[in-house]
């Protein structure tokens, strides 16, 4: 046995990561079989399967960070950094996204004669349910502070209430978008205007989703006292997406809405 | 430089300042879209009008010319004449 | 041919001297490196001393440090000089627009009446001709002007390269590139698609016929 004189937990054995891996190439490859074929099935098995394995994953790193403790401060440090840089990278997912739109907005290619918005596109009001959004998800924003403050504070109740609020708001938004996107008079397809517009609010949309799925895990955890005031890192990790979300929004509102009218 | 031997003129769209990278297809597309703009107010036959016929002729492919003649036939070009 | 194998194809316009030059420059820049280097290296291994002064010896980091960014510039001045250079467009007597397709290229003259033409690569193996490398239509141009050459392409990108006159441009659809064109003397000039199109990209080469300016006349009003 190897002398235990370091911080770090040793992970035991798990079939998780080599699953996973098969499994999301599996996935890569039926979405070529989508694309190409029209067939989904495959593609539609290996998604049940990644998010089968991604719930067991993540309760085998509860049983041991939560039941038996094994994520001391080293390892909380850890985790922390690598939040940090995954979300980086997420913002530079992001930054291609601007790019692209400040390349085609910048200088319209003369496909579109030179104009931007090009002919026809009818662009609704910023000043109507995107800045209604905005505010929705700056709300949202104070509220998951006012739940750290108060999960700090050993206040179990206010914890939930606002942990509550904050998931109702990320949904109202969500429901929000959905209305706008039928609303809109233009399509994905409606030359680069559209293209770039739907790929960069379509993502944020995503990033909504994944970060709501975040929180409303941890307000389970939350509701089954998984956490403590000096012991809450997944709920941290939540809250630092959630900002992070909510500037993507910011910047997604004064360039893709505001500026762009 | 206009060149004219044998009867025949050489003469070609000049450098433009205005676009002074390797990439020129806005010159193409800019001239054209002077062209019909210059013969929507003063007509064909004005000669600045015939300046931009000629430079976009010497700069824009023959195909992409008819593909906008044809957007304009059609009503769907997509600049502001 | 043979030499030609070797080295740079003979240049046929004052730009390919110019690069061709500059890359003698560079050669002699880098035999001077490596002899420098295979001296030292030569010198080292055959010593059986050893320096006690070598660590921490702060002469010989500054001075390994200094001397290879001044060499770099006497290759960068020379080579973006070159550079913007062949970027520069001059007073153009004539504006030929090049299309690349799959897999042959096609050339318009449109400053007069539209000569518009395809060349194919020539498929006649009973001809002398070279294999594999002269079209049934050559391309005719001047020599001693400068001449504007708009290069597109209709379907993927394929590459219009002229070695003996330094140009080679990407042929992009949707994108009229521009390059500065300009001869010393008449002759033949080959070249081939250098960007891999598809499974004829090797057949579809490029030659210039390059003739002086009344016979190119004469060709004009015949075609």
């Amino acid at each position: 046995m190897m002398k235990i004189n370091q911080p770090y937990f040793i992970l035991n054995l798990s079939p998780w990561p080599i699953l996973m891996a098969l499994n999301t190439f599996n996935l890569m490859i039926s979405n070529i079989m989508i694309m190409n074929f029209k067939f989904n099935m495959m593609s539609l098995m290996n998604m049940f399967m990644i998010i089968s394995i991604s719930i067991l994953w993540w309760r085998d790193v509860i049983r041991e960070s939560t039941f038996q403790g094994n994520h001391n401060f080293y390892i909380m440090n850890l985790i922390k950094f690598s939040m940090i840089l995954f979300i980086i990278s997420e913002m530079f997912l992001f930054i291609s996204f601007f790019w692209n739109f400040l390349h085609n907005s910048l200088a319209p290619s003369i496909e579109l004669g030179l104009n931007w918005p090009p002919k026809n596109i009818n662009f609704f009001n910023p000043l109507l349910i995107p800045l209604l959004n905005t505010i929705i998800l700056l709300t949202s924003s104070f509220t998951v502070t006012l739940t750290h403050l108060y999960l700090l504070n050993n206040s179990k109740k206010k914890t939930i209430i606002f942990m509550n609020l904050t998931i109702i708001l990320s949904i109202y938004f969500l429901m929000l978008q959905m209305l706008e996107y039928n609303q809109a008079t233009f399509t994905f397809s409606d030359s680069i205007f559209g293209s770039s517009f739907y790929m960069a609010t379509g993502f944020h949309g995503l990033h909504v989703i994944i970060g709501t799925i975040f929180l409303m895990i941890n307000l389970l955890r939350m509701m089954k006292l998984h956490f403590s005031f000096i012991h809450h890192i997944s709920f941290e990790l939540a809250a630092w997406y959630w900002h992070f979300i909510d500037i993507i929004w910011l910047f997604l509102y004064m360039t893709f809405y505001w500026w762009n009218n | 430089m206009v060149l004219e031997v044998d009867g025949v003129k050489l003469e070609t769209a000049p450098w433009d300042p205005r676009f002074p990278n390797t990439n020129q297809t806005k010159y193409c597309y800019q001239s054209f879209l002077d062209y019909q703009r210059c013969k929507k107010i003063r007509g064909e036959e004005f000669d600045a009008c015939q300046y931009y016929k000629r430079v976009s002729k010497s700069i824009c492919p023959n195909a992409w010319i008819d593909k906008w003649n044809t957007q304009i036939e059609e009503n769907r070009f997509p600049g502001n004449i | 041919m043979t030499w030609l194998k070797l080295s740079f194809q003979n240049s046929n316009s004052p730009l390919m001297e110019q690069l061709i030059f500059f890359h003698d420059h560079t050669i002699f820049i880098i035999i001077m490196i490596m002899s420098t280097i295979t001296y030292m290296m030569l010198f080292i291994m055959n010593n059986k001393f050893i320096n006690i002064k070598i660590s921490e010896n702060q002469m010989i980091e500054f001075i390994w440090t200094t001397t290879p960014p001044i060499i770099l510039i006497f290759i960068a001045m020379p080579s973006l000089h070159l550079l913007y250079l062949m970027d520069e467009i001059k007073c153009p007597i004539l504006t030929i627009k090049i299309f690349g397709h799959q897999w042959f290229w096609s050339y318009e003259y449109s400053d007069f009446s539209n000569i518009e033409f395809e060349s194919y690569m020539m498929n006649d193996l009973n001809k002398e001709n070279f294999r594999l490398i002269e079209v049934d239509n050559k391309t005719i141009i001047p020599f001693k002007f400068n001449i504007r050459l708009l290069i597109s392409s209709d379907d993927v990108i394929h590459s219009w390269t002229i070695p003996s006159l330094a140009i080679k441009i990407d042929a992009i659809p949707g994108r009229m590139n521009q390059i500065n064109l300009f001869m010393n003397r008449p002759g033949m000039y080959f070249g081939q698609c250098s960007e891999i199109c598809g499974i004829n990209h090797s057949f579809m080469p490029i030659q210039i016929e390059s003739i002086n300016l009344n016979k190119f006349i004469y060709w004009i009003k015949n075609f």
